[in-house]
């Protein structure tokens, strides 16, 4: 079945300069503490051998996954894929904010608001989509760098974006049984031969370690998969068991309440 | 079984004797508890929704989400009721620590040689083995009720903390509230997974049933206490003996001193 929207960001790598408006955007309009941020660019440094020098910054936030791992640890439902715009949002009325979630997300874009004890994360500005205006950090971006926009609607920003752009990266996690299937599309990465950078995913690894990770699952969590649900399962199933065999008896032998 | 010698008036005089078994406050806390767990457990199984434990169906999840408005409304139900629930379960239990929570745990909780001889014959006995073993005689409770019991006295506790760590998430630290979920979880199952029994042998088992009205009368009569109860039984016989001397004593010593009183009027 088709979604009413296909929201996806665009993130043009060659046109960031690191100015970090975005960031700034970001925290003011969703109320982000300072300690903490929902959006990063990340510095990669110069790279290339003289003459062809070039300056990269990757800008990151939450790339909506078709399929997000951090959804399917939620307990209760509270973070979620909306049915209708497919953004990956928090309900944090529903949070309780465990965190089974922030270790989960492959791309570290989960924090722990520990002041009001819940999850937070890029939620596009969903509050912004429904008056018809772009997510702050897009609105924002000096640069044109971060571009957003409907995959549905072929005349969206971001659709005419990816239609002309050189290449696109996709940070794709696909391995032990998951395919995260991003919606962050990098396009406009430098010209890899003659930056004499053999592989593609390279400048997309960050310092603090390769994104994307694995999704990781914290210990209460797997225990509860695999030991928890198994043993108790076993439990309930022999209790029920004996319970229908007495009541088969019953109803075939007929009730001897009292023993005249 | 051994009571099937005694003759048939005996036993209907025994059917018709009435002995108290559980006190109000016991009866309506059990009653309360009911309301709650059956306000509760549904809900609560509603609220799992991950799909990687897979624990609830998703018809089910989408019902009652539908009916409260949203995960947020179901959640908050959920623990409101169960505020609710803790704070009439542990007021009940304070307030009648000394005069029913201490001696129900001093004479009833306990078990003891006979309970495990039981344990050990019980099992079997319903694999079919050892069939012609006469069970050893058993307290108000018995020794299957006893265990079962302290599952549910360690399952309420982990489920009220883990519920309040959950509930109270500005305050709890996020490896407790991980903690807590499964705790939660596992304790409310251990509880179910005996439930089934307890709701079956209570309400449907027909060798039982007098204990299913003694849950809203308080009484069983002497011939199940004497049948399925025996030890607490011969308890009860005992202290209506001791009472019967006490009364006795008391009617001979009132004579005396009637006696003693009589001459003196007479003159």
């Amino acid at each position: 079945m088709k979604r009413k929207n296909h929201y996806a960001f665009v993130i043009d790598v060659a046109r960031c300069i690191d100015c970090r408006a975005c960031q700034v955007a970001c925290s003011v309009e969703n109320h982000v503490p300072m300690e903490n941020t929902r959006i990063w660019v990340q510095d990669l440094g110069v790279q290339g051998e003289f003459p062809n020098l070039q300056h990269i910054f990757v800008p990151y936030n939450c790339m909506h996954c078709e399929h997000p791992p951090c959804t399917e640890v939620c307990v209760s439902g509270a973070t979620y894929k909306d049915k209708d715009t497919g953004l990956v949002l928090v309900d944090q009325d529903a949070c309780i904010g465990c965190g089974y979630c922030v270790d989960a997300c492959p791309y570290n874009v989960r924090y722990l608001d520990k002041k009001r004890g819940v999850v937070d994360k890029c939620n596009a500005c969903a509050q912004r989509l429904e008056v018809g205006l772009e997510p702050a950090c897009v609105a924002t971006c000096i640069g044109g760098s971060r571009l957003f926009g409907d995959l549905n609607d072929p005349v969206s920003k971001a659709s005419v974006a990816l239609q002309n752009a050189r290449n696109i990266v996709r940070l794709d996690y696909e391995a032990n049984g998951h395919d995260t299937d991003p919606n962050i599309y990098y396009i406009n990465l430098p010209n890899m031969e003659q930056l004499n950078m053999p592989e593609l995913f390279q400048p997309l690894v960050s310092q603090s370690g390769a994104l994307p990770r694995a999704p990781k699952y914290t210990l209460s969590e797997q225990g509860w998969k695999h030991v928890a649900v198994p043993l108790l399962a076993a439990g309930i199933g022999a209790s029920f068991l004996v319970q229908a065999i007495y009541f088969t008896k019953q109803l075939i032998e007929g009730e001897k309440e009292f023993e005249e | 079984m051994g009571h099937k010698n005694i003759p048939l008036p005996e036993r209907r005089r025994l059917r018709s004797k009435m002995y108290k078994k559980h006190n109000l406050a016991n009866i309506l806390t059990h009653w309360f508890n009911v309301g709650m767990w059956l306000l509760l457990l549904p809900t609560g199984i509603a609220i799992l929704s991950s799909p990687r434990l897979g624990l609830s169906p998703l018809w089910m999840q989408e019902m009652f989400r539908n009916v409260f408005g949203g995960t947020a409304n179901l959640i908050r139900f959920h623990y409101t009721v169960g505020l609710l629930w803790i704070f009439v379960l542990v007021f009940n239990i304070l307030v009648g620590f000394r005069r029913y929570f201490v001696p129900f745990a001093a004479t009833r909780l306990l078990l003891d040689q006979d309970d495990i001889e039981w344990l050990k014959t019980k099992p079997l006995q319903m694999l079919g083995f050892m069939k012609d073993k006469e069970l050893p005689p058993q307290d108000a409770y018995n020794a299957g009720q006893k265990l079962y019991m302290y599952v549910v006295i360690f399952g309420t506790i982990g489920i009220m903390v883990s519920g309040v760590v959950m509930t109270f998430n500005q305050v709890f630290p996020p490896l407790l509230k991980q903690i807590a979920q499964p705790v939660h979880w596992v304790s409310v199952f251990s509880i179910v997974a005996g439930l089934i029994i307890h709701v079956y042998m209570g309400a449907v088992f027909p060798e039982e049933k007098e204990a299913f009205f003694s849950m809203f009368s308080g009484k069983v009569s002497a011939w199940y206490a004497r049948a399925h109860h025996e030890k607490w039984y011969n308890e009860k016989l005992r202290e209506e003996m001791a009472w019967e001397d006490l009364v006795r004593q008391e009617l001979a010593r009132s004579a005396e001193q009637h006696a003693q009183e009589q001459p003196a009027t007479a003159d």
